[in-house]
């Protein structure tokens, strides 16, 4: 069965417009929305939960045609930025509210024991507090408690924990995730951040100006960006303008800024002239020499390091190679290799490694 | 939203000595200016004077229609002024800032200026006056209804200002979330929106029953009969001299004290509200 179904859907908001998006989503599956701030992840969620009328387009949820209803009677749980806690109410009235509200709309509706689900959500203690007093991870119980009190069809998540701290972000990503698997949520959660993207999706939809440019298993998107827009919004770090020399059997020449790359051509990549070519930092290694024992089809490339950014365990160093390219390492082979800035190194990256995109 | 985190108060402890210590003498300066004319006021009355000026129906009748008066207009400000506050916080529209301004218009114009104005409206000639007369009997000079006009004109402001302030600070995705809560438009308004306002509307509320309850020239220009507490004072400081309208001064200064406190304490009283701070 499909929990989501968008078709065509297109919308203008002042000067902002979200252009023809289809996708289903299957029940059950998590569907995260990767995409900057202005890419209209935000506007596509509130047109899905009702709070915009399309220009055209149809949106299915659980398959009916909710295009036409208003909000409530949509039977979306909205999880929004910081949670959007009732803060006149208490922890068990916010949930009870719910539960009453969906009621007057819909005859059918089974009323949830509002004690049941506050245990059920590990609140039960905090029946009587204001959300003011909450932390994060209890806010984000309630406002789950909350949503599943109105029995939702489809979750709709717009990046819930993207203003908290790194730490409290990790620990909210876990139970967020392990809540919407025990109780086999069909979700459609957008963010920003790609680390949301492994720990919570199933599939990954990238989107950049309105539209989505990427679609698919998460592996699959993050293996083969679309092109050099979808691999920046992955968080790859070096995107390298390029031109391709020659496609001699199974390896492709590329030059960069006077540096010769060679990758492997992979389905598809049947490419001259402009293309882009996508190294992640970790795929980056740095030797102090040209005279270490290398595989044959590593590129070598020798440069300068420029610039050392410590990190914690990891360590990003900037290197000059005619042009820039950031490697990620370990702290202790930074310390170990006796890089500083200035020092001649040589990133070696292996052919596997070296991703050719459009431009 | 920011009023759901405990954050920390920055204005309450960081400051340079020498800053806090200036402004403390310049602040308590001016809170002496406030505070002492009315002390003076209180600490000169004798029982006597008090105790005769209370027992005057005319005097006692006069605080009564203030007080009533001023709470009417509150009423009146909040049915009409607590929707123009939501519509100027969350509407989108075209000369918005032009409604703002005329919103505050009252504020700027003279109080003697405003009666005139009124009364060429509602006045026994007035444009609307005569016909709701003619028509409908409703007569606003001379009557309770022509001094809660005046009133309203003077102090509805404070109710669209603080209520329109309230609903700003209040993230509209709260509504949202209501709405997919199954909550239709109004119910979510009414359930959500304006309890979490609700701090920010009282305040507004209060200040316009209080600028109500201190109106004279709107008043006294629109209707002089029958007489609120300041058209009485004044009238008997007119007529009788300083010492019996200074002694009905007190009176009205205590009574308008009381329900200030009062009301500020309804609104503050209740545990915290996100939306808008004290």
């Amino acid at each position: 069965m499909t929990a989501l179904a968008v078709a065509g859907l297109s919308l203008r908001l002042g000067a902002f417009t979200l252009g023809d998006l289809s996708f289903t989503l299957a029940a059950n599956e998590i569907l995260v929305v990767l995409g900057p701030n202005g890419a209209g992840k935000s506007v596509m969620l509130e047109t899905i939960a009702g709070f915009h009328r399309p220009a055209r387009g149809r949106i299915l949820i659980g398959g009916r045609d909710v295009t036409a209803l208003p909000p409530e009677q949509r039977r979306v749980g909205f999880l929004v930025q910081n949670f959007g806690l009732f803060s006149h109410l208490t922890v068990a009235q916010n949930v009870a509210l719910a539960a009453k509200a969906r009621r007057g709309v819909e005859d059918g509706h089974r009323v949830p024991n509002v004690t049941q689900l506050l245990e059920r959500f590990g609140i039960a203690h905090l029946t009587d507090a204001s959300p003011l007093v909450l932390s994060p991870g209890e806010k984000q119980r309630t406002a789950l408690a909350r949503a599943e009190a109105s029995h939702p069809d489809l979750f709709l998540l717009d990046e819930p924990f993207s203003a908290l701290d790194t730490k409290a972000r990790d620990e909210l990503r876990t139970e967020l995730g392990r809540f919407l698997r025990e109780v086999h949520a069909s979700a459609l959660f957008v963010t920003h951040d790609y680390i949301d993207v492994a720990a919570l999706g199933d599939r990954v939809a990238v989107m950049h100006d309105g539209k989505i440019i990427q679609l698919g298993t998460i592996a699959e998107v993050f293996r083969r960006p679309s092109n050099r827009i979808a691999a920046d919004i992955l968080g790859i770090e070096n995107l390298l303008n390029g031109q391709v020399e020659t496609g001699n059997g199974r390896l492709l020449c590329i030059v960069v800024a006077g540096a010769t790359f060679h990758a492997e051509i992979a389905d598809g990549t049947a490419l001259t002239g402009e293309v882009c070519v996508a190294v992640r930092a970790e795929d980056v290694r740095l030797a102090r020499s040209g005279h270490g024992r290398a595989a044959t089809l590593d590129n070598r490339l020798a440069g300068k390091v420029i610039a050392l950014q410590p990190l914690g365990a990891l360590t990003k160093v900037t290197l000059d190679c005619g042009f820039r390219l950031v490697a990620s390492l370990m702290t202790r082979d930074v310390a170990e290799l006796g890089l500083f800035p200035g020092a001649a190194a040589v990133a070696v990256i292996p052919v596997a490694d070296v991703h050719v995109l459009a431009p | 939203m920011n009023g759901g985190q405990r954050a920390w108060r920055g204005a309450e402890s960081a400051g340079f000595p020498v800053v806090l210590l200036i402004s403390w003498f310049l602040g308590g300066l001016l809170l002496a200016f406030i505070l002492l004319p009315l002390i003076q006021l209180l600490v000169a009355q004798t029982a006597g004077t008090m105790l005769r000026v209370a027992a005057e129906a005319d005097v006692r009748n006069a605080v009564v229609l203030s007080v009533g008066a001023a709470f009417l207009t509150a009423l009146v400000a909040g049915a009409f002024g607590i929707p123009l506050a939501y519509l100027l916080a969350r509407g989108v529209f075209r000369g918005k800032g032009m409604v703002a301004a005329i919103v505050d218009i009252p504020l700027t114009v003279p109080h003697t200026v405003a009666g005139i104005a009124l009364l060429m409206v509602f006045g026994r000639y007035g444009v609307i006056g005569e016909p709701l007369e003619n028509y409908l009997g409703l007569r606003f000079w001379g009557t309770l209804a022509g001094i809660v006009v005046a009133m309203l004109f003077v102090s509805v402001p404070y109710t669209v200002n603080a209520a329109r302030i309230a609903f700003e600070g209040i993230d509209p995705r709260i509504e949202m979330v209501a709405r997919t809560l199954g909550m239709g438009p109004l119910q979510a308004v009414a359930r959500v929106t304006l309890p979490l306002a609700w701090r920010g509307i009282a305040t507004g509320l209060t200040l316009t029953f209080a600028r109500s309850i201190s109106e004279f020239g709107a008043v006294v220009i629109l209707v002089y009969y029958p007489m609120t507490a300041p058209v009485k004072i004044y009238d008997m400081f007119l007529n009788y001299g300083l010492q019996d309208a200074s002694a009905a001064a007190a009176l009205l200064l205590l009574v308008s004290l009381a329900l200030f406190i009062l009301f500020r304490h309804l609104a503050y009283g209740r545990w915290p509200i996100a939306g808008n701070g004290r």
